[in-house]
Protein backbone atom coordinates (compact mmCIF):
# COMPACT_ATOMS: atom_id res chain seq x y z
CA UNK A 1 0.00 0.00 0.00
CA UNK A 2 0.92 3.36 -0.81
CA UNK A 3 -0.42 6.74 1.11
CA UNK A 4 -2.51 6.58 4.11
CA UNK A 5 -4.41 9.84 2.06
CA UNK A 6 -3.48 10.16 -1.47
CA UNK A 7 -4.86 13.85 -2.19
CA UNK A 8 -3.54 13.35 -6.17
CA UNK A 9 -6.08 10.49 -6.18
CA UNK A 10 -8.62 12.76 -4.94
CA UNK A 11 -8.19 15.17 -7.51
CA UNK A 12 -7.65 13.11 -10.60
CA UNK A 13 -11.15 11.75 -9.84
CA UNK A 14 -12.49 14.19 -9.05
CA UNK A 15 -13.41 15.41 -12.79
CA UNK A 16 -15.25 12.58 -13.40
CA UNK A 17 -17.33 12.62 -10.21
CA UNK A 18 -18.44 16.13 -11.35
CA UNK A 19 -20.28 14.63 -14.31
CA UNK A 20 -22.59 13.11 -11.75
CA UNK A 21 -23.70 16.81 -10.66
CA UNK A 22 -26.72 17.05 -14.29
CA UNK A 23 -27.86 13.95 -12.60
CA UNK A 24 -28.14 14.94 -9.37
CA UNK A 25 -29.52 18.18 -9.70
CA UNK A 26 -31.66 17.32 -12.32
CA UNK A 27 -33.62 14.75 -9.96
CA UNK A 28 -34.11 17.32 -6.91
CA UNK A 29 -35.23 19.95 -9.08
CA UNK A 30 -37.91 18.15 -11.06
CA UNK A 31 -38.72 16.24 -7.44
CA UNK A 32 -39.14 19.74 -6.05
CA UNK A 33 -41.04 21.20 -8.81
CA UNK A 34 -43.74 18.00 -9.24
CA UNK A 35 -43.52 17.49 -5.50
CA UNK A 36 -44.50 21.33 -5.06
CA UNK A 37 -47.33 20.83 -7.23
CA UNK A 38 -48.81 17.61 -5.82
CA UNK A 39 -48.27 19.81 -2.68
CA UNK A 40 -50.30 22.51 -3.32
CA UNK A 41 -53.00 20.16 -4.31
CA UNK A 42 -52.98 18.31 -1.62
CA UNK A 43 -52.40 20.62 0.81
CA UNK A 44 -55.78 22.62 -0.60
CA UNK A 45 -57.61 19.24 -0.32
CA UNK A 46 -56.78 19.00 3.40
CA UNK A 47 -57.34 22.23 4.04
CA UNK A 48 -61.03 22.67 2.53
CA UNK A 49 -61.58 18.94 4.14
CA UNK A 50 -62.42 17.17 0.66
CA UNK A 51 -64.31 14.29 0.94
CA UNK A 52 -62.70 11.14 -0.31
CA UNK A 53 -59.81 13.15 -1.58
CA UNK A 54 -58.59 14.01 1.75
CA UNK A 55 -58.73 9.86 2.88
CA UNK A 56 -56.05 9.23 -0.27
CA UNK A 57 -53.81 12.59 0.64
CA UNK A 58 -53.61 11.07 4.29
CA UNK A 59 -53.09 7.42 3.16
CA UNK A 60 -50.30 8.50 0.42
CA UNK A 61 -48.69 11.21 3.05
CA UNK A 62 -48.89 8.81 5.73
CA UNK A 63 -47.18 5.92 3.83
CA UNK A 64 -44.19 8.16 2.30
CA UNK A 65 -43.51 9.75 5.43
CA UNK A 66 -43.61 6.11 7.12
CA UNK A 67 -41.30 4.11 4.70
CA UNK A 68 -37.52 5.19 3.97
CA UNK A 69 -37.01 6.58 0.32
CA UNK A 70 -34.59 4.25 -0.28
CA UNK A 71 -37.71 1.54 -0.01
CA UNK A 72 -39.73 3.67 -2.10
CA UNK A 73 -37.17 4.11 -4.78
CA UNK A 74 -36.69 0.23 -5.27
CA UNK A 75 -40.46 -0.39 -5.06
CA UNK A 76 -40.84 2.02 -7.71
CA UNK A 77 -38.16 0.62 -9.54
CA UNK A 78 -38.92 -2.70 -9.57
CA UNK A 79 -42.87 -1.84 -9.48
CA UNK A 80 -43.49 0.03 -12.39
CA UNK A 81 -41.59 -2.81 -15.19
CA UNK A 82 -44.37 -5.23 -12.85
CA UNK A 83 -47.05 -2.91 -13.28
CA UNK A 84 -46.00 -2.29 -16.90
CA UNK A 85 -45.97 -6.33 -17.71
CA UNK A 86 -49.26 -6.62 -16.08
CA UNK A 87 -51.06 -3.49 -18.10
CA UNK A 88 -49.46 -5.19 -21.39
CA UNK A 89 -50.98 -8.55 -20.59
CA UNK A 90 -54.36 -7.33 -19.78
CA UNK A 91 -54.60 -4.79 -23.32
CA UNK A 92 -52.30 -7.05 -25.61
CA UNK A 93 -50.19 -3.51 -25.18
CA UNK A 94 -46.08 -3.70 -26.04
CA UNK A 95 -44.72 -0.77 -23.66
CA UNK A 96 -41.09 -1.91 -23.66
CA UNK A 97 -39.96 -1.30 -20.06
CA UNK A 98 -36.23 -1.60 -21.32
CA UNK A 99 -36.24 1.41 -23.10
CA UNK A 100 -37.81 3.72 -20.43
CA UNK A 101 -34.38 5.35 -18.26
CA UNK A 102 -33.77 4.75 -15.06
CA UNK A 103 -33.61 8.39 -14.64
CA UNK A 104 -37.86 8.66 -15.45
CA UNK A 105 -38.14 6.00 -12.48
CA UNK A 106 -35.88 8.76 -9.87
CA UNK A 107 -38.13 11.27 -11.61
CA UNK A 108 -41.05 9.78 -10.27
CA UNK A 109 -39.91 8.16 -7.23
CA UNK A 110 -38.29 11.53 -5.79
CA UNK A 111 -41.46 13.50 -6.84
CA UNK A 112 -43.44 11.11 -5.13
CA UNK A 113 -42.00 11.52 -1.90
CA UNK A 114 -41.68 15.22 -1.83
CA UNK A 115 -45.03 15.49 -2.61
CA UNK A 116 -45.99 14.12 0.54
CA UNK A 117 -43.56 15.90 2.39
CA UNK A 118 -44.52 18.97 0.89
CA UNK A 119 -48.39 18.79 0.94
CA UNK A 120 -47.27 19.05 4.57
CA UNK A 121 -45.35 21.98 4.64
CA UNK A 122 -47.54 23.90 2.24
CA UNK A 123 -50.11 23.04 4.07
CA UNK A 124 -48.76 24.60 7.50
CA UNK A 125 -47.51 27.58 5.39
CA UNK A 126 -51.19 28.19 3.72
CA UNK A 127 -52.58 28.04 7.60
CA UNK A 128 -49.79 30.52 8.67
CA UNK A 129 -51.78 33.64 6.79
CA UNK A 130 -53.68 34.96 9.15
CA UNK A 131 -57.15 34.33 8.35
CA UNK A 132 -58.57 37.67 8.14
CA UNK A 133 -56.54 38.04 4.69
CA UNK A 134 -59.15 35.93 2.84
CA UNK A 135 -61.84 37.16 5.08
CA UNK A 136 -60.65 41.09 3.60
CA UNK A 137 -60.50 39.60 0.41
CA UNK A 138 -63.59 38.05 0.06
CA UNK A 139 -65.35 41.37 1.46
CA UNK A 140 -63.86 43.98 -1.46
CA UNK A 141 -65.75 41.35 -3.51
CA UNK A 142 -62.95 38.91 -4.44
CA UNK A 143 -63.68 35.59 -5.37
CA UNK A 144 -61.83 32.79 -3.57
CA UNK A 145 -59.49 32.20 -6.55
CA UNK A 146 -58.61 35.69 -6.50
CA UNK A 147 -57.62 35.83 -2.72
CA UNK A 148 -55.48 32.80 -2.79
CA UNK A 149 -53.41 33.79 -5.34
CA UNK A 150 -53.14 37.32 -4.88
CA UNK A 151 -53.15 37.81 -1.27
CA UNK A 152 -52.76 34.33 0.70
CA UNK A 153 -50.03 32.59 -1.81
CA UNK A 154 -47.94 35.59 -2.10
CA UNK A 155 -47.70 35.48 1.78
CA UNK A 156 -47.22 31.80 2.03
CA UNK A 157 -44.40 31.45 -0.12
CA UNK A 158 -42.96 34.23 2.04
CA UNK A 159 -43.29 31.92 5.39
CA UNK A 160 -42.39 28.99 3.62
CA UNK A 161 -39.17 30.14 1.38
CA UNK A 162 -36.74 29.08 4.43
CA UNK A 163 -38.83 25.80 4.82
CA UNK A 164 -38.70 24.91 0.92
CA UNK A 165 -35.13 25.50 1.09
CA UNK A 166 -34.46 23.49 4.15
CA UNK A 167 -36.29 20.80 2.29
CA UNK A 168 -34.59 21.29 -1.46
CA UNK A 169 -30.91 20.62 0.75
CA UNK A 170 -32.61 17.61 2.16
CA UNK A 171 -33.41 16.73 -1.47
CA UNK A 172 -30.14 17.64 -3.23
CA UNK A 173 -28.86 15.16 -0.90
CA UNK A 174 -31.16 12.34 -0.87
CA UNK A 175 -30.50 12.26 -4.92
CA UNK A 176 -27.64 9.97 -3.73
CA UNK A 177 -29.56 7.20 -3.20
CA UNK A 178 -30.67 6.98 -6.93
CA UNK A 179 -27.56 5.16 -7.09
CA UNK A 180 -29.49 1.61 -6.31
CA UNK A 181 -31.09 1.88 -9.47
CA UNK A 182 -28.00 2.41 -11.09
CA UNK A 183 -27.80 5.97 -11.76
CA UNK A 184 -24.34 7.61 -12.37
CA UNK A 185 -24.79 10.72 -10.11
CA UNK A 186 -22.81 11.92 -8.08
CA UNK A 187 -22.59 9.21 -4.75
CA UNK A 188 -22.38 6.89 -7.82
CA UNK A 189 -19.69 7.67 -9.32
CA UNK A 190 -17.69 8.05 -6.26
CA UNK A 191 -18.17 4.67 -5.15
CA UNK A 192 -17.22 3.01 -8.54
CA UNK A 193 -13.95 4.99 -8.34
CA UNK A 194 -13.24 4.28 -4.70
CA UNK A 195 -13.87 0.36 -5.80
CA UNK A 196 -11.70 0.61 -8.91
CA UNK A 197 -8.79 1.90 -7.19
CA UNK A 198 -9.65 0.74 -3.27
CA UNK A 199 -9.33 4.14 -2.15
CA UNK A 200 -12.50 4.59 -0.67
CA UNK A 201 -11.88 7.44 1.76
CA UNK A 202 -10.51 9.47 -0.97
CA UNK A 203 -13.94 8.97 -3.39
CA UNK A 204 -16.24 9.89 -0.21
CA UNK A 205 -14.35 13.32 1.03
CA UNK A 206 -14.29 13.89 -2.94
CA UNK A 207 -18.06 13.51 -2.68
CA UNK A 208 -18.62 14.92 -0.08
CA UNK A 209 -16.90 18.39 -1.01
CA UNK A 210 -19.18 18.85 -4.30
CA UNK A 211 -22.54 18.02 -2.29
CA UNK A 212 -21.27 20.84 -0.14
CA UNK A 213 -20.26 23.16 -2.51
CA UNK A 214 -23.60 22.89 -4.35
CA UNK A 215 -25.15 23.64 -0.98
CA UNK A 216 -23.34 26.58 -0.29
CA UNK A 217 -24.24 27.99 -3.98
CA UNK A 218 -27.63 27.08 -3.15
CA UNK A 219 -27.84 28.63 0.18
CA UNK A 220 -26.07 31.65 -1.66
CA UNK A 221 -29.20 31.93 -4.26
CA UNK A 222 -32.02 31.68 -1.40
CA UNK A 223 -30.11 34.18 0.64
CA UNK A 224 -30.65 36.52 -2.75
CA UNK A 225 -34.51 35.19 -3.31
CA UNK A 226 -35.36 35.73 0.75
CA UNK A 227 -34.24 39.45 0.50
CA UNK A 228 -36.22 39.82 -2.71
CA UNK A 229 -39.63 38.11 -1.12
CA UNK A 230 -39.21 39.92 2.35
CA UNK A 231 -38.93 43.63 0.81
CA UNK A 232 -42.15 44.53 2.26
CA UNK A 233 -40.38 44.48 5.75
CA UNK A 234 -38.40 47.15 5.13
CA UNK A 235 -41.84 49.18 5.11
CA UNK A 236 -41.76 51.15 2.09
CA UNK A 237 -41.41 50.26 -1.43
CA UNK A 238 -38.74 51.07 -3.24
CA UNK B 1 -81.31 51.86 1.95
CA UNK B 2 -80.31 48.86 3.42
CA UNK B 3 -83.37 46.26 4.98
CA UNK B 4 -82.68 43.10 7.10
CA UNK B 5 -85.85 41.38 7.66
CA UNK B 6 -85.89 38.51 10.29
CA UNK B 7 -82.52 37.55 10.44
CA UNK B 8 -81.72 34.45 12.08
CA UNK B 9 -77.88 33.31 12.60
CA UNK B 10 -76.66 30.09 14.75
CA UNK B 11 -73.19 28.74 15.35
CA UNK B 12 -73.96 25.07 16.20
CA UNK B 13 -76.21 25.06 18.96
CA UNK B 14 -76.02 28.46 19.83
CA UNK B 15 -78.16 30.70 18.55
CA UNK B 16 -76.70 34.67 17.64
CA UNK B 17 -79.38 36.47 15.89
CA UNK B 18 -83.06 35.43 16.35
CA UNK B 19 -84.96 36.83 13.93
CA UNK B 20 -82.88 40.91 13.46
CA UNK B 21 -85.04 43.57 11.58
CA UNK B 22 -82.99 47.24 10.97
CA UNK B 23 -83.65 49.54 7.83
CA UNK B 24 -80.55 51.82 6.92
CA UNK B 25 -81.96 54.85 4.97
CA UNK B 26 -79.18 56.09 2.29
CA UNK B 27 -76.97 58.73 3.80
CA UNK B 28 -77.68 57.62 7.13
CA UNK B 29 -75.18 57.05 9.50
CA UNK B 30 -76.39 53.98 12.38
CA UNK B 31 -74.47 53.32 15.31
CA UNK B 32 -75.15 49.52 16.42
CA UNK B 33 -74.42 49.10 20.22
CA UNK B 34 -75.02 46.87 22.47
CA UNK B 35 -72.84 43.99 25.02
CA UNK B 36 -70.21 42.07 23.86
CA UNK B 37 -71.67 38.75 22.58
CA UNK B 38 -75.17 40.15 21.94
CA UNK B 39 -74.66 39.31 18.31
CA UNK B 40 -73.66 42.86 16.67
CA UNK B 41 -70.72 41.35 14.80
CA UNK B 42 -72.01 38.85 13.39
CA UNK B 43 -74.99 40.45 12.00
CA UNK B 44 -72.24 42.71 10.55
CA UNK B 45 -71.00 39.68 9.02
CA UNK B 46 -74.18 38.48 7.56
CA UNK B 47 -75.00 41.55 5.82
CA UNK B 48 -71.86 41.03 3.05
CA UNK B 49 -71.95 37.24 4.18
CA UNK B 50 -68.68 36.41 5.56
CA UNK B 51 -71.19 34.41 7.75
CA UNK B 52 -74.25 32.65 6.00
CA UNK B 53 -77.64 33.63 7.69
CA UNK B 54 -80.00 30.63 8.33
CA UNK B 55 -82.90 32.35 7.45
CA UNK B 56 -83.71 35.70 6.59
CA UNK B 57 -83.68 38.63 3.57
CA UNK B 58 -81.32 41.23 2.87
CA UNK B 59 -82.23 44.27 0.90
CA UNK B 60 -79.06 46.26 -0.69
CA UNK B 61 -80.37 49.33 -2.79
CA UNK B 62 -82.14 47.33 -5.48
CA UNK B 63 -80.54 44.15 -4.92
CA UNK B 64 -81.89 41.56 -2.91
CA UNK B 65 -81.04 37.79 -1.67
CA UNK B 66 -82.95 35.70 0.34
CA UNK B 67 -80.68 33.37 3.06
CA UNK B 68 -82.16 30.59 1.06
CA UNK B 69 -80.28 30.90 -1.51
CA UNK B 70 -76.52 31.44 -1.57
CA UNK B 71 -74.91 30.39 -4.10
CA UNK B 72 -71.47 31.75 -4.58
CA UNK B 73 -72.49 34.38 -7.06
CA UNK B 74 -74.87 35.81 -4.82
CA UNK B 75 -72.44 36.43 -2.17
CA UNK B 76 -69.88 37.79 -4.95
CA UNK B 77 -73.02 40.40 -6.08
CA UNK B 78 -73.73 41.03 -2.31
CA UNK B 79 -70.27 42.04 -1.67
CA UNK B 80 -69.50 44.19 -4.12
CA UNK B 81 -72.39 46.25 -3.03
CA UNK B 82 -70.71 46.28 0.60
CA UNK B 83 -67.45 47.17 1.93
CA UNK B 84 -66.25 46.04 5.03
CA UNK B 85 -63.64 47.66 8.16
CA UNK B 86 -62.83 45.07 9.78
CA UNK B 87 -61.45 45.55 13.91
CA UNK B 88 -58.34 44.46 12.82
CA UNK B 89 -57.73 46.25 10.23
CA UNK B 90 -57.37 43.56 7.21
CA UNK B 91 -54.98 45.33 5.28
CA UNK B 92 -53.14 43.15 2.65
CA UNK B 93 -49.72 42.66 4.29
CA UNK B 94 -48.24 41.90 1.02
CA UNK B 95 -49.43 45.22 -0.78
CA UNK B 96 -48.29 48.77 0.09
CA UNK B 97 -51.30 51.12 1.12
CA UNK B 98 -51.67 52.43 -2.27
CA UNK B 99 -52.71 49.25 -3.45
CA UNK B 100 -54.49 47.74 -0.88
CA UNK B 101 -57.10 50.33 -1.97
CA UNK B 102 -56.15 49.84 -5.78
CA UNK B 103 -56.18 45.99 -5.48
CA UNK B 104 -60.02 45.74 -5.52
CA UNK B 105 -60.54 48.21 -8.13
CA UNK B 106 -58.43 46.58 -10.32
CA UNK B 107 -59.23 42.85 -9.78
CA UNK B 108 -62.95 43.10 -8.97
CA UNK B 109 -63.73 45.84 -10.76
CA UNK B 110 -62.22 45.55 -13.74
CA UNK B 111 -60.37 49.34 -13.77
CA UNK B 112 -57.22 50.29 -15.39
CA UNK B 113 -54.38 50.35 -13.66
CA UNK B 114 -54.01 53.76 -13.92
CA UNK B 115 -57.50 55.09 -13.29
CA UNK B 116 -57.46 52.99 -10.35
CA UNK B 117 -54.39 54.82 -8.81
CA UNK B 118 -55.98 57.97 -9.43
CA UNK B 119 -59.09 56.92 -7.52
CA UNK B 120 -56.72 55.62 -4.78
CA UNK B 121 -54.88 57.94 -4.66
CA UNK B 122 -58.08 60.57 -3.68
CA UNK B 123 -59.00 58.58 -1.75
CA UNK B 124 -55.46 58.03 0.19
CA UNK B 125 -55.73 61.88 0.17
CA UNK B 126 -58.90 61.93 2.31
CA UNK B 127 -57.95 59.84 5.16
CA UNK B 128 -54.90 61.80 5.34
CA UNK B 129 -52.65 59.29 4.53
CA UNK B 130 -51.43 60.28 0.60
CA UNK B 131 -47.86 60.65 2.06
CA UNK B 132 -47.60 56.98 2.95
CA UNK B 133 -48.64 55.45 -0.15
CA UNK B 134 -45.71 53.31 -0.66
CA UNK B 135 -45.89 52.14 2.52
CA UNK B 136 -46.24 48.40 3.37
CA UNK B 137 -49.50 47.77 6.38
CA UNK B 138 -46.15 46.82 8.40
CA UNK B 139 -44.99 50.61 8.57
CA UNK B 140 -48.04 52.06 9.30
CA UNK B 141 -49.74 52.52 13.11
CA UNK B 142 -52.88 51.13 13.79
CA UNK B 143 -54.74 54.33 13.41
CA UNK B 144 -53.16 54.64 9.60
CA UNK B 145 -54.24 51.07 9.21
CA UNK B 146 -57.39 51.37 10.15
CA UNK B 147 -57.47 54.71 8.13
CA UNK B 148 -56.32 53.17 4.32
CA UNK B 149 -58.55 50.11 5.47
CA UNK B 150 -61.13 52.65 5.54
CA UNK B 151 -60.15 54.22 2.24
CA UNK B 152 -59.95 51.15 0.52
CA UNK B 153 -63.71 50.70 1.87
CA UNK B 154 -64.82 53.78 0.07
CA UNK B 155 -63.34 53.88 -2.64
CA UNK B 156 -65.41 50.58 -4.12
CA UNK B 157 -68.54 52.87 -3.70
CA UNK B 158 -70.19 50.47 -1.52
CA UNK B 159 -74.29 51.11 -1.31
CA UNK B 160 -73.14 50.14 2.65
CA UNK B 161 -69.71 51.05 4.23
CA UNK B 162 -70.01 48.17 7.19
CA UNK B 163 -67.76 48.98 10.23
CA UNK B 164 -66.91 46.27 12.67
CA UNK B 165 -65.57 47.51 16.06
CA UNK B 166 -63.45 49.82 13.79
CA UNK B 167 -61.35 51.61 17.23
CA UNK B 168 -61.10 48.33 19.77
CA UNK B 169 -57.72 47.16 18.63
CA UNK B 170 -56.11 51.16 18.91
CA UNK B 171 -54.95 52.25 21.26
CA UNK B 172 -56.57 55.80 23.58
CA UNK B 173 -54.62 58.20 21.48
CA UNK B 174 -55.18 56.84 18.00
CA UNK B 175 -58.98 56.10 18.58
CA UNK B 176 -59.46 59.75 18.13
CA UNK B 177 -57.85 60.06 14.28
CA UNK B 178 -59.93 57.49 13.05
CA UNK B 179 -63.04 58.16 14.70
CA UNK B 180 -62.44 61.75 13.02
CA UNK B 181 -61.66 60.60 9.87
CA UNK B 182 -65.02 58.55 10.08
CA UNK B 183 -67.03 61.67 11.76
CA UNK B 184 -65.86 63.31 7.86
CA UNK B 185 -67.06 60.75 5.67
CA UNK B 186 -70.42 60.41 7.31
CA UNK B 187 -70.88 64.25 6.47
CA UNK B 188 -70.41 63.23 2.99
CA UNK B 189 -73.69 60.78 3.47
CA UNK B 190 -72.34 58.25 2.91
CA UNK B 191 -74.32 55.19 4.51
CA UNK B 192 -72.64 53.26 7.23
CA UNK B 193 -73.36 50.98 9.69
CA UNK B 194 -71.18 51.38 12.27
CA UNK B 195 -71.13 48.58 15.38
CA UNK B 196 -68.92 50.53 18.22
CA UNK B 197 -68.45 51.03 21.92
CA UNK B 198 -67.58 54.34 22.01
CA UNK B 199 -70.80 55.96 22.82
CA UNK B 200 -69.62 59.46 22.50
CA UNK B 201 -69.10 58.92 19.19
CA UNK B 202 -72.34 57.27 18.38
CA UNK B 203 -74.35 60.14 20.22
CA UNK B 204 -71.99 62.60 18.21
CA UNK B 205 -72.09 61.48 14.41
CA UNK B 206 -75.09 58.56 14.04
CA UNK B 207 -78.37 59.56 12.33
CA UNK B 208 -79.88 56.46 14.26
CA UNK B 209 -78.81 54.29 17.44
CA UNK B 210 -79.89 50.87 17.11
CA UNK B 211 -79.31 48.95 20.50
CA UNK B 212 -78.90 45.10 20.46
CA UNK B 213 -79.72 41.89 23.26
CA UNK B 214 -79.19 38.93 22.84
CA UNK B 215 -79.65 38.22 19.34
CA UNK B 216 -82.29 40.69 18.50
CA UNK B 217 -82.86 44.73 18.14
CA UNK B 218 -84.94 46.55 20.99
CA UNK B 219 -84.54 49.86 19.89
CA UNK B 220 -83.69 52.10 17.46
CA UNK B 221 -84.34 55.76 17.94
CA UNK B 222 -82.25 59.03 17.31
CA UNK B 223 -79.16 59.27 19.60
CA UNK B 224 -80.93 62.13 21.64
CA UNK B 225 -83.72 60.00 22.37
CA UNK B 226 -82.18 56.81 22.71
CA UNK B 227 -79.47 58.05 25.13
CA UNK B 228 -81.83 60.13 27.02
CA UNK B 229 -84.98 58.45 27.07
CA UNK B 230 -84.51 54.84 26.35
CA UNK B 231 -88.36 52.82 25.90
CA UNK B 232 -86.79 49.23 26.87
CA UNK B 233 -85.55 48.37 30.38
CA UNK B 234 -82.52 46.47 29.26
CA UNK B 235 -81.65 49.35 27.20
CA UNK B 236 -81.68 51.77 30.16
CA UNK B 237 -79.57 49.17 31.81
CA UNK B 238 -76.93 49.13 29.36
CA UNK B 239 -77.29 53.49 29.10
CA UNK B 240 -76.53 53.85 32.43
CA UNK B 241 -73.82 51.62 33.32
CA UNK B 242 -72.12 53.66 30.42
CA UNK B 243 -72.89 57.24 31.76
CA UNK B 244 -72.31 55.65 35.25
CA UNK B 245 -68.54 55.17 34.01
CA UNK B 246 -68.27 58.92 33.46
CA UNK B 247 -69.67 60.17 37.11
CA UNK B 248 -67.34 58.94 39.45
CA UNK B 249 -66.43 60.85 42.38
CA UNK B 250 -62.86 61.21 43.06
Amino acid sequence: MGKIFSVEFMLEIIPDILKGIPYTISIAVVAFFVGISIGFFGAIIKIYKIPVLKKIVGVYVSFVRGTPLLVQILLIYYGIPILLRIINQQFGTTFDVSKIPAMVFMFAAFSISAGAYLTESIRAALLAVDKGQMEAAYSVGMNTFQGMTRIVIPQAIKVGIPVFANFFIGLLKDTSLAFAASVPEIMGRAKIEAGRASRFFEAYIAAALIYWGICILFERLVVVLERKVRKNEGGVEK
Amino acid sequence: MIELKGIHKSFKNLEVLKGVDLTVQEGQTVALIGASGSGKSTLLRCINLLETPDKGKIVIGNYSFDADNMKAAVKREARKRTAMVFQNFGLFENKTALENVTEALIVVKKMAKADAEEVGKQYLEKVGLLGKKDHYPNALSGGQKQRVAIARALALEPKIVLFDEPTSALDPELVQEVLGVIKNISKERVTMLIVTHEMDFAFDVADQVAFMDNGTILEVNTPKELFAHPKNKRTRQFINRYTQRFSYTI
